[in-house]
């Protein structure tokens, strides 16, 4: 039979997983979505679904480092897995560099959007410190903002990516 | 919302193997299966996941072929330096496949068994000369992507037979890959390729139900023209069907003008 963690006859799978730093364990129903479970179990609202056809990008997660669409993720797929959300960002009280350029460069309007760009950004700056504006966009261009242009959101992600290097601006 | 189902994590292939029927299916990145069963396309009654099975994730060459797992992701595919030194417009392809997060969940593997027609791995792969490895408990089966696409979402592979990897014949050719894509999906994508033995291939997907391919002994003997009257495209969001065969003369040209020029 399959391994003992995963396992299940049933319509539940067991998972121990870390949100955010955070220990979790429990019982997922199989076909609860990353992005259900985050938002209905955890409490966990910063992640927003919309499309739900892996375009839009609001549901932008990191599983193990890597960018994943939550709402067309299941939740059991987490287990003994790492998931990052926008909650996870700040440390207390201060704001992440990639939050705080995004402020600055009014990189956001109603901020639907803000989540997934910022777990989007967050992913592509830990595999590429030093972007070019070119492969921003490029990697940005899953995501979708109706308000600002993108403009601001290139500019904000450049200006974190500088800040963390240590290059920083303010 | 999901259907309910049952989710097995099996260690390895053998395991995958004993569970696979008509209703419990090979679950790998999700990206295509799970929406099929979000609108209610495909209701299988159990999932069988592949992501951790580390030996369907590796990435080889041998003296005659690169071998690539088909639960490589197109990221790990795109990084992965075998094929960054053995097969740069793979590398390529791949990093243009859909969005980062298709690409970080999404399997070459997948992308085949789908058989979605508007994919660039089809086309690629079938320029390449590329074969796909099936496994079931009935034994091994090596084809030709000729042989296993069959039409749009249907492959020959049996609902007991697992996709094992994906092999490259080495050296890999060299040449171009082209395509419009303003949706998410490719409307129509060309490789034009040198084989090893020479041969000048042009291979038309996404806008074919199966990729369409063309070759000759030089790039003049490729006749876009000619490959224009052979498609037969539908009108849709991304395109009239005219429009369609206009932007397919213009990718088949596009495409030879780069590899005439020797590019990657
Ligand atoms: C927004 C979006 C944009 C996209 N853009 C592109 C694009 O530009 N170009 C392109 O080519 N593709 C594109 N795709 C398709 C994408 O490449 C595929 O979705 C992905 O690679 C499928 O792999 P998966 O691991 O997610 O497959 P899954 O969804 O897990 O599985 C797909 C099907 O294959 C079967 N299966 C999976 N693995 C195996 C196996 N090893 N053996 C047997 N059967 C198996 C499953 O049972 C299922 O029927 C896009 C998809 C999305 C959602």
């Amino acid at each position: 039979m399959s391994s003992a963690t995963g396992s299940a006859a049933g319509s539940t799978s067991e998972i121990a997983t870390t949100v955010n730093g955070a220990a979790y364990r429990g019982s997922v129903a199989n076909r609860t979505t990353l992005a259900a479970y985050l938002r209905d179990e955890l409490g966990l609202k910063g992640t927003k679904v919309s499309c739900e056809l892996q375009v839009c990008g609001v549901c932008s997660v990191l599983v193990d480092g890597r960018p994943v669409s939550s709402c067309t993720y299941l939740a059991a797929d987490i287990d003994g897995r790492t998931v990052e959300t926008v909650e996870g960002l700040a440390t207390g009280e201060r704001m992440h560099e990639l939050q705080r350029a995004f402020v600055r460069n009014f990189a956001l309007q109603c901020g639907f959007c803000t989540p997934g760009f910022l777990m989007m950004s967050k992913a592509l700056l830990e595999r590429n410190p030093d972007p070019t504006e070119d492969e921003i966009r490029e990697y940005l261009d899953g995501n979708i903002c109706r308000c600002t242009g993108y403009q601001p959101i290139i500019a904000a992600v450049l200006e974190a990516a500088a800040e963390l290097r240590g290059v920083g601006v303010d | 919302m999901l259907p309910e189902f049952t989710l097995s994590r099996p260690a390895d292939i053998d395991e995958v193997l004993r569970e696979l029927n008509a209703d419990v299916v090979p679950y790998a990145g999700g990206t295509e299966l799970l929406l099929a069963m979000k609108m209610g396309l495909l209701v299988p009654s159990g999932l069988v996941d592949l992501k951790r099975i580390p030996a369907l994730r590796e990435i080889s060459a041998s003296e005659s072929a690169i071998v690539i797992g088909a639960g490589a992701t197109h990221d790990e595919v795109a990084r992965h330096e075998l094929i960054q030194a053995h097969a740069p417009l793979l590398v390529q392809v791949e990093q243009n496949v859909g969005n980062a997060r298709v690409r970080s969940q999404g399997t070459i593997g997948g992308n085949l068994c789908f058989a979605e027609p508007r994919s660039d791995l089809l086309a690629l792969l079938a320029a390449f000369d590329a074969t796909v490895l099936l496994r079931s408990v009935r034994g091994d089966r090596t084809l030709a992507m000729a042989e296993f696409v069959l039409g749009p979402y249907w492959t020959d592979r049996a609902e007991d037979e697992l996709l094992v990897s994906v092999a490259i014949p080495r050296p890999c050719p060299t040449g171009a890959y082209v395509k419009l894509q303003v949706t998410e999906r490719p409307t129509v994508g060309v490789a034009a390729v040198r084989t090893a033995a020479g041969r000048c291939r042009v291979v038309v997907g996404s806008v074919t139900e199966v990729p369409l391919v063309v070759a000759g002994a030089s790039w003049d003997d490729i006749d876009a023209d000619g490959i224009v009257a052979q498609v037969e495209p539908v009108s849709d969001i991304a395109g009239s069907a005219e429009y369609k065969k206009h932007i397919t003369g213009v990718y088949v040209r596009r495409a030879v003008a780069l590899a005439r020029d020797g590019a990657v």
